[in-house]
């Protein structure tokens, strides 16, 4: 009797589980919110967000996912807004970690927790992301002293995950000895080990620094006439990305005296795609359990590419090509994360397998039914964490043009809808930003326009005979 | 005996009484350091290598003997020639606080000024919101006659369980007329951290 109690009690408990975040499939629920997004239904899409996030208590993810969306409609207040509790809740974990660093160690590296239903924390490359995009919302409203803020922010909070990951990576590698785990990525059979060795995420310097995001503060700090603090963020976009001719030219131009010009040093970038999901894959490896080597099938994260948007590399400003120099590449980012955190990853669901496990077989010996309920509730619950932050634009390119103060057109391939924005050029420095998802194409604050597409279309029919 | 030692323990009571420190909210693991205090938390620059360029760099100048009858000096930015965000107008900023201080210089408006200093005389005198008697007149900035300017450069080294970082600040102070270096120094510091 007391066995059945057990066996409905573990049923019940697993049930439970079900309902909570160990059962969560952000990667569905997103899904469908970018398939609103990439038809242009950002409302629906903010919906359907607020749809899945009913509880009281919101996570990162939400404020990540709810300020990109807002920022997409345009509402660049109500994202800014979003991304300030978010900023909160990343400044918090900054703050925990540059206390006490080992305690944060020892808290993250713990076996017995499934790492999906920790509390989300955010991946490095997102946090260095949130107050870039927030100092891009800035800019599209010409308040540079505002996006300096953010700016200062973000590499002061580069410099704190630097160290971090320095101690980090260390005393994984002890443990990893003690534990005698000395598996690796390249010996999981089955998975996809070309995805984290291309030559684009092996070449990243880490998975946080950003060029653009360096890019962008040299620029900023120019503009606000701060040369001294420029010349380090071109110099270390250019050290994140050599050979990029874009990058070398302005720091040359740095150190020229100002041209005797009205015309104005305008930043053009364009965001354009959705960052990579999140998906797992069960892979068998043999653990020593009991003294025997059991193959025990177990989850790892897979990193998938989004398609929703075809790559492209110019675009048309007043009908004349442009070339974009691509500075950022969140797949990229987020793979070189996937990529260093691995041994990580496969050291605590090794563990974690190998205890569960022994407890199972101790179960199994004494009670059957009991062991059999644990095993189902522990496949259930075991998978590996999907969740990431998915609206964050895939890869952003930039061009930088000297324009006539006034109106301009900017304009996409026709391979993309070849939808046109207007342009209106009013200041010395000013930064132009397009996110396009699809063949949408989304634009915020005083100086942009886009155009409806019917007539965008008909232009673009009449240059094409 | 007794009016003895309670005039003491009056006097005692007195005393504490007037150094009662002003009270303090809140504050667990806040408080107060000394902003003077040798900062080593990380290796990048800091705010002691900022004091001490800005110490060293302003007792030479000072002693130098070139500064002859407070001449009006333009300071130019830092040229920052490292890969680290370092805000070089502070460092300039310390200078001329303490040359200023001392008496031993004057200084023009520089670049960032100049503009507010235009804004400012063209308000006062093309507005025609100010009465005539204290309007400023154009034509009468004094113009410098030495110009301040320098770089600071680093050289980074790191292995496995070393890390080496070697700055380099230089300034020179450059005679306007005839374009002649008349003071020039230079101050290194090296930061080592062993894993």
């Amino acid at each position: 009797m007391a066995s059945r109690v057990l066996t409905v009690a573990t049923l019940v408990a697993a049930v439970q589980l079900a309902g909570c975040s160990a059962f969560r499939s952000y990667d569905s629920e997103l899904q469908e919110t970018n398939q609103h997004l990439s038809s242009g239904n950002v409302d629906a899409a903010l919906q359907l967000l607020e749809k899945n996030n009913k509880g009281e208590d919101k996570d990162l993810l939400y404020y990540f996912e709810k300020g990109e969306l807002l920022r997409s409609k345009g509402d660049l207040a109500g994202s800014q807004l979003a991304w300030r509790s978010a900023d909160d809740v990343v400044f918090k974990w900054e703050e925990s970690v540059k206390l006490d660093t080992d305690k944060y160690l020892s808290q993250f590296g713990s076996y017995l927790v499934n790492d999906k239903v920790r509390r989300y924390e955010g991946y490095d490359y997102e946090k260095v992301m949130l107050t870039t995009q927030m100092a891009l919302n800035l800019l599209a409203q010409n308040d540079f002293d505002g996006a300096r803020t953010e700016i200062k922010k973000t590499h002061e909070r580069e410099a704190v995950i630097a160290e971090l990951r320095d101690k980090e990576y260390l005393k994984r590698e002890e443990e990893a000895e003690k534990e005698g785990v000395k598996t690796e990525y390249k010996d999981l059979q089955g998975y996809p080990v070309a995805a984290l060795d291309a030559p684009e995420v092996v070449g990243l310097k880490n998975s946080y620094q950003s060029a653009f995001s360096h890019y962008l503060s040299g620029y900023v700090y120019e503009a606000l006439g701060e040369k001294g603090l420029a010349a380090p963020g071109y110099r270390k976009a250019a050290e994140l990305r050599p050979n990029t001719p874009l990058l070398e030219q302005a720091l040359l131009e740095l150190d020229k005296p100002a041209a005797k010009t009205t015309d104005s040093d305008v930043l053009i970038v364009i965001q354009s795609g959705l960052a990579p999901a999140r998906d797992s894959v069960r892979i068998p490896l043999p653990l020593p359990i009991s003294g025997n080597l059991v193959i025990t099938p177990l989850s790892f994260p897979v990193i998938k590419e989004d398609t929703s948007t075809a790559h492209f590399s110019e675009i048309y400003l007043n009908d004349r090509e442009l070339k974009l120099t691509a500075l950022n590449s969140t797949t990229a980012m987020s793979r070189r994360a996937l990529r260093d955190d691995m041994p990580g990853i496969i050291l605590r669901t090794s563990v974690r397998a190998i205890s569960r496990g022994v407890a199972q077989k101790q179960l199994n010996d004494v009670n059957p039914l009991a062991g059999l309920a644990v095993g189902i509730a522990s496949t259930v619950t075991e998978g590996a964490d999907t969740r990431t932050w998915r609206t964050l634009p895939d890869e952003t390119q930039v061009a930088r043009v000297r324009l006539r103060q006034g109106e301009h057109q900017l304009s996409l391939p026709s391979s993309l809808g070849g939808s046109q924005v207007s342009v209106k050029i009013d200041r010395p420095f000013q930064v132009v930003t397009l996110r396009v998802v699809g063949n949408q194409v989304f634009a915020g604050g005083p100086a942009l326009h886009v155009e409806p597409k019917a007539t965008a279309q008909a232009v673009a029919s009449l240059k094409q005979p | 005996m007794i009016a003895r030692i309670s005039l003491a323990a009056l006097a005692i009571a007195l005393v504490s009484g007037c150094s009662t420190p002003s009270p303090v909210l809140g504050g667990k693991n806040i408080g107060y350091g000394d902003s003077k205090a040798v900062e080593l938390v990380t290796n990048e620059f800091g705010s002691t290598d900022l004091q001490m360029i800005a110490e060293s760099m302003t007792r030479s100048l000072a002693q130098s003997g070139i500064l002859q009858g407070r001449p009006v000096v333009q300071v130019y930015d830092v040229k920052n020639k490292t890969s680290e965000y370092i805000d070089t107008r502070e460092i300039t900023t310390s200078i001329k606080t303490q040359l200023m201080k001392s008496g031993t210089a004057r200084f023009a408006s520089d670049n960032t000024q100049m503009q507010s200093q235009v804004d400012q005389l063209k308000l006062q005198n093309q507005s025609g919101l100010y009465k005539k008697n204290t309007v400023a007149k154009t034509g009468n900035m004094i113009a410098a006659k030495y110009r301040l300017e320098g770089s600071i450069s680093s050289i980074v080294k790191r292995s496995s369980d070393y890390k080496d970082v070697f700055y380099k600040f230089s300034l020179q102070l450059i005679d306007v007329e005839s374009g002649l270096a008349e003071w020039m120094d230079e101050k290194e510091i090296r930061k080592t951290t062993e894993r």
